[in-house]
């Protein structure tokens, strides 16, 4: 009798653990319908930076939907949108800025943001010196008129306003919440209109829309956007594929063309502000020729690197400054493959059989650069020119090439570059202006010329006439010595769920999804 | 025993003092500039000499190494270059996750290997002993990420069996979040009562852990098969079989307990040798453990979170062989600890 009472309750135990699961289970489902959900991947670290003075890496795709500047700068129209400022006037000289700032806009601290605000986040985006913070390196001063009137004193002319719009370092935050330590700690204090709700290391954050935002929430948008970094591009496709996410960043081109079949996976391909360079040792015989900079500038099968390396998606690049951005211009000098033209300009140069062996390092884990060097080598071993290639990590190879030894440095650098803001100045100075003690120079060019032009350059408007002259003619400069080449201008591959609407692909802001103008069909 | 033990651990730390010079060294004497991973990529000359300063890489290696230590003696393990955390913080987080999915797939692979080594063992060169081997070669030769991939596909992708990546369902984690105690989210669900994530943590470790399974249940079988063979042609197996005591207690009782001290032992160093190879498996699977973690550390040059990693992994692999002596000790009586 007693053993049957006790088969009885272990079977009513059962029973109701097993309701109790599927009610459960049932609840989660029918609260996660009305619920909208976002997963945007990407391949590395969602959030290498917390701090938003800091940044200048991966995390631009998280801070853009938590954090918001001034202006928001549209690549493909050459306009702003007003953010958190809702206008701006700048002087005839262009050193005196000021900014009439949204009202009503609230910090996800609870806090208000005004002019004291933004001053205090500038000011200490520009103290803590980190990231690409040097983007203000224009700004003298900063002035509170009023609370909502601020005014940016230059100590020569700039383009504030593409500063003020920059993808990085030009996040407004809650003075009152601004310790390091507390932002690493996986928190955040910006007007953007979600917020941290929980993360995991740097891989993963979970965000929530801020129900304060000041653009409302009125009509569709996302309740819960998911930042998730996977790292094999194969789990990325597997989970488009799946529906288990809505948008990832970049694929492989072989990932994409597979895609391109599938219903449920909408591919895009947007142009970029981001192509390969090729830095030239100009300070080490016989690189420091240009005849034979030249000559190996014409070994690049172009075209090849382009089909192959990127499979097609991008440019060959013309000049240094890429595709879209303003300063492109089809008046800079190009190269072209062309085995004859490098023979000859090695045989006036005093190499007619060649006979070098250089040493070439890229950063080690892209497959596109990879693909790359080995065509250039291939064709390099045809005029009896040995490239001594080496993938490396780009702490080991920088170590090379900041040596103090300049015997240790390598012959050739190849590196993918992009602007902080939608800036060509970023491709002539940060590569090529003089460095004594080299940061990004890693070609060591140096020619007073080139420098007096940049520094006479900055000081032009942007855009402007005379400013896109400037800018050919320094490339020009450039291509003529060889200093230092770009092979090819990228495109951004964006695979995304078909249901995913109201994405606008910015070059300005590489990787980023304007998550609040997005809903799900 | 107590004696056995404290020495044991003195040498312990005598030897993860020894560990710390060598990875100190060895990530020192690789020319390597962390600053560009410290200030940003298109970091400046003086961000550059900023960045040497704040990680102490303007001063002797025999400085900086003391320096080290003195912080790392304090609780002060450093912050990671690439996580821009505190690296104990980090490890604290990554850890759980791969204990946990370790626990799992040794778990998988004992409970499954040791039974097969035993049939094995018990009839060698018949059916069953062809087909344990098959199994056993098969789960230490199969690469990882090759199986990874394949478990993905087919129970992931075309059969819905199982969740792709990550340690539990994203709707899960918002709606219904583990409230984090231990960090094993198997564990932490079940004691705070949150069974619906308990299920989905359960569901989600399934791939990756039989993944990882694979291996231990292939060492598991061979091992246990070959003790197994050693221990039965032992004279005290003979007598008691000769005493009438029933196959199946002289299989599991006098021949397995004295056929188990070697795989205690192996096992053991798997378990230390997989926190920090497995991560591919997590990469594959996006679980964010130790191991992942310090692929990444690696590749670029993080030296605090190589240091922190290294000792941690260290003082896993003193802890679990101290351990597994005391076991084998313990289940043994002919192993005299002095």
């Amino acid at each position: 009798m007693k053993k049957g009472i006790s088969v009885f309750l272990f079977r009513m135990g059962l029973a109701s653990l097993f309701l109790v699961l599927t009610v459960f289970t049932l609840s989660i489902v029918v609260i996660a319908q009305e619920l909208q959900v976002a997963v945007h991947l990407q391949g590395a670290e969602v959030v290498p930076y917390w701090d938003p003075s800091d940044g200048a890496s991966g995390e631009i795709g998280l801070m853009n939907n938590l954090y918001e500047a001034l202006l928001r700068y549209d690549a493909a129209t050459n306009t702003f949108t007003p953010i958190l400022a809702t206008s701006y006037e700048q002087s005839e000289d262009a050193k005196t800025w000021t900014f009439k700032l949204r009202e009503g806009v609230k910090f996800h601290t609870g806090n208000v943001m005004n002019a004291h605000a933004v001053k205090a986040s500038i000011d200490r985006t520009i103290e803590r010196g980190r990231g690409s913070s040097y983007i203000w390196s224009p700004v003298d001063s900063i002035e509170v008129i009023d609370d909502y009137t601020i005014r940016f004193h230059l100590r020569q002319p700039a383009p504030l306003d593409l500063v003020v719009a920059a993808g990085y370092c030009a996040y407004i935050f809650d003075p009152a919440y601004c310790d390091h330590d507390w932002f690493i700690a996986g928190n955040d204090s910006g007007t953007g209109p979600y917020t941290v709700e929980s993360s995991e290391g740097s891989e993963k954050v979970i965000t929530k829309k801020f129900d304060d935002y000041w653009g409302g929430w009125e009509g569709k948008h996302f309740d819960r956007v998911v930042f998730l970094s996977v790292s094999e591009a194969s789990t990325r496709r597997l989970m488009l594929e799946t529906g288990q996410a809505d948008f990832c960043e970049q694929l492989p081109p072989t990932d994409i063309e597979a895609l391109q079949d599938n219903l449920a996976v909408r591919v895009e391909v947007n142009p970029s502000f981001q192509n390969l360079m090729v830095l030239y040792n100009n300070q080490r015989t016989p690189l420091d020729n240009a005849l034979v900079r030249r000559a190996m500038s014409y070994l690049i099968p172009y075209e090849d690197t382009v089909a192959v390396g990127l499979g097609g998606y991008g440019y060959v690049s013309r000049g240094v400054i890429p595709y879209g951005l303003w300063g492109y211009s089809d008046r800079v000098e190009t190269f072209t493959y062309s085995p004859t033209v490098a023979k000859a300009l090695l045989t006036q140069a005093g190499y007619p059989d060649g006979g070098f062996k250089f040493l070439l390092t890229y950063p080690a884990g892209y497959e596109d650069i990879r693909k790359t060097v080995e065509l250039w080598r291939a064709a390099c071993a045809e005029l009896n020119i040995t490239l001594d290639t080496r993938a490396m990590p780009t702490a080991e190879r920088n170590a090379i090439a900041r040596s103090p030894d300049p015997a240790k440095r390598q012959d050739i650098y190849l590196l993918y570059w992009w602007p902080d803001y939608a800036n060509p100045d970023s491709f002539l100075s940060g590569m090529f202006y003089t460095q004594e003690r080299p940061a990004y120079n890693l070609g060591y060019y140096s020619n007073p010329v080139f420098d007096a032009l940049i520094d006479y350059a900055i000081t032009l408007p942007t855009g402007s006439q005379e400013a896109i002259d400037m800018m050919v003619e320094l490339q020009n400069i450039l291509q003529r010595d060889a200093a230092g080449i770009a092979v090819w201008d990228m495109q951004y591959l964006r695979a995304m769920n078909t249901s995913l609407q109201g994405y606008v692909d910015n070059a300005a802001y590489p990787n980023v999804v304007f998550w609040y103008d997005c809903y799900r069909e | 025993m107590l004696s056995y033990i404290v020495r044991r651990l003195l040498i312990g730390v005598l030897s993860l003092f020894g560990a710390s010079i060598i990875a100190f060294t060895l990530t020192r004497i690789i020319p390597s500039d962390p600053a560009d991973m410290w200030m940003g990529p298109h970091a400046t000359v003086e961000q550059i000499e900023r960045a040497h300063v704040e990680l102490g890489l303007d001063k002797p290696i025999s400085v900086q190494y003391c320096i080290y230590m003195s912080k790392f003696l304090r609780g002060d393990w450093g912050i990671s270059i690439v996580t821009k955390q505190p690296v104990l913080r980090d490890l604290a987080r990554y850890l759980p996750a791969s204990i946990e999915l370790i626990v799992f797939g040794m778990l998988v692979g004992f409970a499954v290997g040791i039974p097969l080594g035993i049939l094995s063992a018990a009839k060698p060169g018949r059916g069953m002993d062809h087909i344990s081997r098959v199994f056993a070669i098969t789960g230490v030769a199969l690469p990882s990420f090759w199986l990874a991939m394949l478990l993905q596909l087919v129970l992931g992708k075309e059969l819905s069996l199982f969740p792709l990546i990550g340690r539990v369902d994203l709707l899960i984690e918002i709606m219904n979040p583990i409230r984090r105690i231990t960090g094993l989210y198997v564990f932490d669900s079940l004691i705070t009562g949150n069974f619906a994530a308990l299920k989905d943590a359960l569901w989600h470790i399934v791939l990756p852990g039989l993944t990882l399974a694979m291996y231990p249940l292939g060492l598991a079988t061979r091992m246990v098969r070959t003790t197994m063979l050693e221990v039965l042609r032992e004279d005290y197996i003979r007598t008691a079989r000769a005493s009438g005591v029933r196959e199946e207690k002289v299989l599991t009782v006098y021949a397995l307990r004295n056929a188990l001290g070697p795989v205690l032992t192996v096992g053991a160093l798997t378990f230390g040798y997989s926190l920090v190879s497995t991560f591919l498996i997590e990469s594959l699977f996006a679980w964010p453990g130790l191991g992942r973690y310090a692929a990444k550390a690696i590749v670029s040059v993080d030296y605090p979170a190589i240091m922190g990693v290294t000792l941690l992994v260290a003082a896993f692999y003193v802890i679990l062989n101290l351990g597994a002596d005391l076991i084998q000790a313990v289940m043994d009586p002919r192993i005299r600890l002095s």
